[in-house]
C-alpha cells in the first residue's frame, strides 16, 4: 500500500508556504512509523515531520522547494 | 513547572544567566526541547550567553557550494562555525549576546499552537522588561538590512536588539506539539564588530547580500548603565509568569 507524506495542515496558521529545508532519511530508506524524516522552514520556524505509517520512503520534493501545507513531499510503500 | 535538570555544565530552567560554551548552550537548548516533548514538563527555560565565539546557523547552508572554504575562513578567522536547530540564516554567538530560549507545549488546534502565538510568547514580555528598564519604543518587527531578518525581531527605534527563531516537534504519543522558540540579543560590542562576521561570511560563500550595522542596536546603546547579569532574572521571572501554555 502506497501511503502519501504530506506536509500538515495543522503544522501553522495562515497560507504561507515552506521551504523543505532537510530530508533526514535517504530516498529509498526503511522508515518507522513516527520517525522524523523531513524539516520544513516557514518564517525562522523549523516543523519536523513524521512518517504516518512504517514502509520505504520514495522522496517526490527535494530539498529548498517550496512547499505550502496539505502538499505531498513524499510517499511510504508499505 | 520544569524541575532544576542538569544538562553538561548547563542547568535547565535554572533562573540565572549561565555562561557556557556556544556548542554547550546550542545542546541544552535541545535538551530542553526534549524535556516538554518527553512530557516532562509543560515549559522550561534558558538563559545562557557563551564564553567563547562562533557563528550559527542551520545545517543546510553546509550544502551551500562555498561553505567549506567559508568554514575554514571563519574558523581561522576566531568564528568556528556551529550548527543550530532552529530556523533562519547565520547569527554570531560571542560573550556580546545573551540568548534566552523557552520550550512550551502547546495543543494542535488552540490559538496557541501557531507560529505567531510563539513569537509573541517570547517577544512581547521582552518589549515589557525593556519597558520597565526605561526604554519606551521596543516592539516586534522586521530590520530590513540586519542579518538573520525575520518579522519578530526585538527592536529598539526600529533596530534589531533581539533575533528570534523556533523549532516545533510533536509531543511524544500525542497530538501536542512543543515549541522552543529563542532569542538572541546584542549586548556588548558595536554592531559594526558583529555585523561584519556575518558579511565575512557572506563574501566567502561568494553571496553578494550584505547587511548593515545601522539595522541593529546593542542594548548596551540604550541602557549603558544596565547589569545585564542582575537584570536577566527580572525578564525569565516575566517570561516564565506568562499564561498560555496548555497543561500537561
Amino acid at each position: 500500500m502506497n501511503t502519501p507524506i504530506t506536509v500538515p495542515e495543522d503544522l501553522w496558521e495562515g497560507d504561507g508556504e515552506g521551504v523543505i529545508t532537510a530530508w533526514l532519511v535517504d530516498d529509498g530508506s526503511e522508515v518507522a512509523q513516527g520517525d522524523l524524516v523531513a524539516e520544513v522552514m516557514v518564517e525562522k520556524a523549523q516543523y519536523e515531520i513524521e512518517a504516518p505509517v512504517s514502509g520505504v520512503l520514495t522522496i517526490a520534493k527535494q530539498e529548498d522547494e517550496v512547499v505550502a501545507k496539505g502538499t505531498p513531499i513524499a510517499s511510504l510503500e508499505a | 513547572m520544569a524541575s532544576l535538570f542538569d544538562v553538561s555544565s548547563m542547568t535547565l530552567s535554572s533562573m540565572s544567566l549561565q555562561h557556557p560554551t556556544v556548542e554547550e548552550g546550542l545542546v541544552a537548548e535541545e535538551a530542553l526541547l526534549d524535556m516538554v516533548c518527553q512530557g516532562e514538563a509543560s515549559l522550561g527555560w534558558l538563559a545562557w550567553s557563551p564564553r567563547d565565539r562562533g557563528l550559527v546557523m542551520p545545517r543546510r547552508h553546509e550544502r551551500l557550494a562555498g561553505f567549506p572554504d567559508a568554514r575554514a575562513r571563519l574558523g581561522q578567522a576566531g568564528w568556528p562555525i556551529r550548527f543550530r536547530s532552529t530556523g533562519g540564516t547565520p547569527v554570531p554567538q560571542s560573550p556580546a549576546v545573551v540568548n534566552l530560549a523557552l520550550a512550551v507545549r502547546c495543543r494542535v488546534g488552540g490559538s496557541a499552537a501557531h507560529l505567531e502565538w510563539g513569537y509573541h510568547r517570547l517577544g512581547d514580555p521582552w518589549c515589557d522588561w525593556l519597558g520597565a528598564l526605561g526604554v519606551t519604543d521596543a516592539d516586534l518587527g522586521a530590520a530590513p538590512g540586519a542579518y538573520c531578518d525575520g518579522r519578530f525581531n526585538v527592536r529598539v527605534s526600529g533596530r534589531k536588539l533581539v533575533g528570534t527563531a523556533q523549532r516545533w516537534r510533536r509531543v511524544r504519543g500525542c497530538r501536542d506539539m512543543a515549541l522552543l522558540v529563542h532569542g538572541a540579543m546584542q549586548v556588548d560590542d558595536t554592531p559594526e564588530a558583529l555585523v561584519a562576521v556575518v558579511n565575512a561570511f557572506q563574501a566567502a560563500i561568494d553571496d553578494p547580500q550584505r547587511f548593515q550595522a545601522a539595522s541593529h542596536i546593542a542594548l548596551r546603546d540604550v541602557l549603558p548603565e544596565l547589569d545585564v547579569e542582575t537584570a536577566i532574572p527580572d525578564l525569565l521571572e516575566r517570561l516564565v509568569a506568562e499564561e498560555g501554555v496548555a497543561p500537561v
